[in-house]
């Protein structure tokens, strides 16, 4: 039997297929970024939103926020002091630019400009990018409301879980 | 001497074994110590949770983000996260934690109100509150 085209394209399609998935396994694996251990930043940081893997986003960031919770995007989220020291603490220790860093916080560390300090996860590059695809309407929908409720469509992202498998975009 | 073993009962029972009712009582006495023979009441603070407030900031009332309904699961009108119904009856977890409790009125009323809610208003709100069955 010679190779025909209809075989041919079998065969590619099925290359493709295998490709994909094995693809799709490794970016799983790495879309996980550490979160703090314990309930204290969940409990804080989690609240009024997802509570945002310290990993999105440098430490000079988060160094700047946890010096202006009383005006946070307009609202009050001040802690007591201990809180506030225990939770920047935890934040810089997991950021994008820490020392031990996995590939996912390097790519993040790396795509932000050495003199900003962005406050704003969804206002970042990276974010647009892995974002491109999502329709305006839909992050309108009344139960996502805002780009920045992650938790809305990535449904364990306050486990630091943003694989594509675990994403439900909802009604 | 009832002083002494009230004093005694506190400092004995453990932070997470304080119960919604506890919470009511003290802020009632503390809502005394600026209105004496004060008593909460449960209208006014079905009244204050509705009521359309002015001079906050974007959320004009507590029922904005957590619904006409206490026993409903709210949204945050600004982040649209989900928030865990308010009323004990619904969420077990609710008027437990003192220091959880004072944060969340320093915060809310800052937003709603651009001030600090009085005591008054926080023992009727929460005689409301916990009123919901
Ligand atoms: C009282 C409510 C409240 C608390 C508590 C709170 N935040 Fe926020 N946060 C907000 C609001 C409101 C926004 C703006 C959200 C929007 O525009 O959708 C925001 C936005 C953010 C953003 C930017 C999101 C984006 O657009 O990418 C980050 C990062 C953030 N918060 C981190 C934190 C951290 C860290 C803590 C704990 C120290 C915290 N927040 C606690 C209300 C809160
Ligand atoms: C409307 C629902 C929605 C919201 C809200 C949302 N995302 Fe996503 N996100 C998606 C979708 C869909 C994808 C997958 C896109 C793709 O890979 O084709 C994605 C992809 C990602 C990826 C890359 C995953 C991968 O496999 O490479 C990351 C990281 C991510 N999102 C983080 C966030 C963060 C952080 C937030 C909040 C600040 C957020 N997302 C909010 C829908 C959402
Ligand atoms: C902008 C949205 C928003 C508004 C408006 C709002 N709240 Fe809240 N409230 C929250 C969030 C978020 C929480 C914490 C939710 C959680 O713990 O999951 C909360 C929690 C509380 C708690 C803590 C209860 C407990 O024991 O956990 C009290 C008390 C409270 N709110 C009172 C009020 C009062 C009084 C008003 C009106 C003056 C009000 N809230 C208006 C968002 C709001």
């Amino acid at each position: 039997m010679g190779v025909n085209i209809k075989n041919l394209s079998i065969l590619i399609a099925a290359v493709a297929l295998a490709g994909a998935w094995v693809g799709q396994g490794q970016a799983d694996n790495e879309v996980v970024f550490p979160m703090p251990t314990g309930p204290l930043y969940v409990k804080e940081c989690g609240s009024c939103h997802t509570a945002y893997a310290p990993g999105l986003l440098p430490a000079r960031s988060w160094q700047k926020m946890m010096n202006e919770l009383d005006n946070h995007f307009g609202e009050d989220a001040s802690l007591d002091e201990p809180d506030r020291l225990a939770i920047l603490r935890m934040l810089t220790d997991h950021a994008a630019d820490n020392p031990n860093a996995n590939m996912l916080m390097r790519r993040v560390a790396a795509s932000i400009p050495r003199g900003a300090a962005p406050q704003r996860i969804t206002e970042t590059q990276l974010f647009r990018f892995q974002h491109d695809e999502v329709p305006a309407h839909i992050w309108k929908r009344a139960k996502i409301g805002s780009k920045a409720n992650c938790g809305a469509c990535h449904t364990r992202a306050n486990e630091g879980r943003y694989p594509e498998r675990e994403v439900r975009i909802p009604r | 001497m009832m002083r002494l073993l009230a004093l005694l009962f506190v400092m004995t029972t453990p932070a997470w074994a304080t119960t919604p009712q506890q919470i009511l009582d003290s802020l009632v006495q503390e809502a005394r110590q600026t209105q004496s023979g004060f008593t909460a009441s449960v209208s006014r603070g079905e009244q204050f949770y509705r009521a359309k407030q002015t001079g906050g900031k974007e959320a004009d009332s507590c029922a904005s983000c957590h619904t006409d309904n206490p026993k409903a699961e709210g949204r945050h009108i600004k982040t649209h996260k989900a928030i865990e119904a308010l009323a004990p009856s619904a969420n077990k977890q609710r008027f437990t934690d003192p220091a959880q409790v004072e944060k969340w009125f320093r915060r809310n009323c800052r937003e709603v109100l651009g001030r600090v809610c009085t005591p008054q208003e926080k023992a009727d709100f929460t005689a409301y509150v916990l009123s919901v069955k």
